[in-house]
């Protein structure tokens, strides 16, 4: 993985605000303008700027270098590490619950084993 | 936008009654035992069961890399429900952010569902301001999203 952890916190932090989930999901369809974006939300356009400043800042979008129109479009490579690290966040856990499982079968065992006296008592 | 959107969230059924349950979670002798991926093992495993109280474990690989794992407990109701909170770490061991994690335990004749959410409440350094009104971790919305603008690149 080529993207620092800092990265990954900067790119959770700005998915955590459904506007900003919602602009991306708009831009996921293609690229828009800030006007664009800003339609479907009772926002001020500074407010949207605001938005997109933290989308850019977190390198999930970029924007087009014309003064005036500078279109947004969204940059996977961020999601993709978000992604990654629900996975194996899942991962994780899923494997560590095999195990436990696993381990409470054969605790059971060798409590049936000891008759009432069940090792894993204190 | 339901929880259930917001958080990860894992469903098992275990074959144990829920006391034991909950005792495997909650003494380290017990936890060293499964806690981690297939291959591991936690050469230390202190939890300090009360709130407040520290989580402190170190898991090692297969290939003999150690991997610490640092966490708070927020609540203890035995035999139903853990709540802790854990710094996520990367793959050289930085802290990245910290996640919530509840653990709650149903007794369901005689066995034991368990259900796992976690979710991330904040990031540990710089990314801090971006962070202030965050109402949400993870999101199934968001893992979709994810799959979809990088096209067959999820796993």
């Amino acid at each position: 993985m080529t993207r620092t952890p800092d990265h990954l916190s900067t790119t959770l932090a700005a998915l955590c605000d459904p506007t900003r989930r919602a602009i991306l999901a708009r831009l996921a369809t293609g690229q828009a303008t800030v006007t664009e974006l800003a339609a479907p939300f009772a926002m001020s356009m500074p407010a949207v700027s605001r938005h997109l400043k933290v989308l850019e800042h977190a390198g999930l979008i970029t924007r087009g270098r014309q003064a005036q129109w500078r279109p947004c479009r969204i940059t996977a490579a961020p999601l993709k590490d978000v992604a990654d690290w629900v996975a194996h966040y899942r991962r994780f856990w899923t494997e560590s619950f095999d195990r436990l499982d696993d381990y409470l079968r054969e605790v059971q065992k060798k409590g049936k084993q000891h008759g009432h006296g069940k090792r894993h008592d204190k | 936008m339901t929880s259930e959107e917001q958080e990860l969230v894992l469903t098992r059924v275990f074959d144990a009654p829920r006391e034991l349950v909950f005792k495997v979670w909650t003494d380290p002798k017990h936890v060293a035992q499964w806690w981690g991926p297939h291959g591991f093992t936690n050469p230390v495993c202190e939890l300090d069961l009360r709130p407040g109280g520290a989580i402190r474990i170190h898991m090692r690989g297969p290939d003999g890399t150690v991997y610490p794992m640092t966490g708070v407990y927020q609540e203890i109701v035995e035999p139903e429900r853990i709540v802790f909170t854990s710094a996520a770490l990367d793959e050289k061991g930085h802290p990245m952010f910290e996640v919530l994690t509840t653990v709650t335990f149903a007794e369901l004749g005689g066995k034991t569902k368990q259900i796992l959410r976690a979710r991330v409440i904040k990031k540990t350094a710089q990314a801090a301001p971006y962070l202030a009104g965050m109402e949400a971790g993870w999101t199934q919305s968001l893992e979709r999203l994810a799959a979809y603008v990088a096209t067959g690149s999820k796993e």
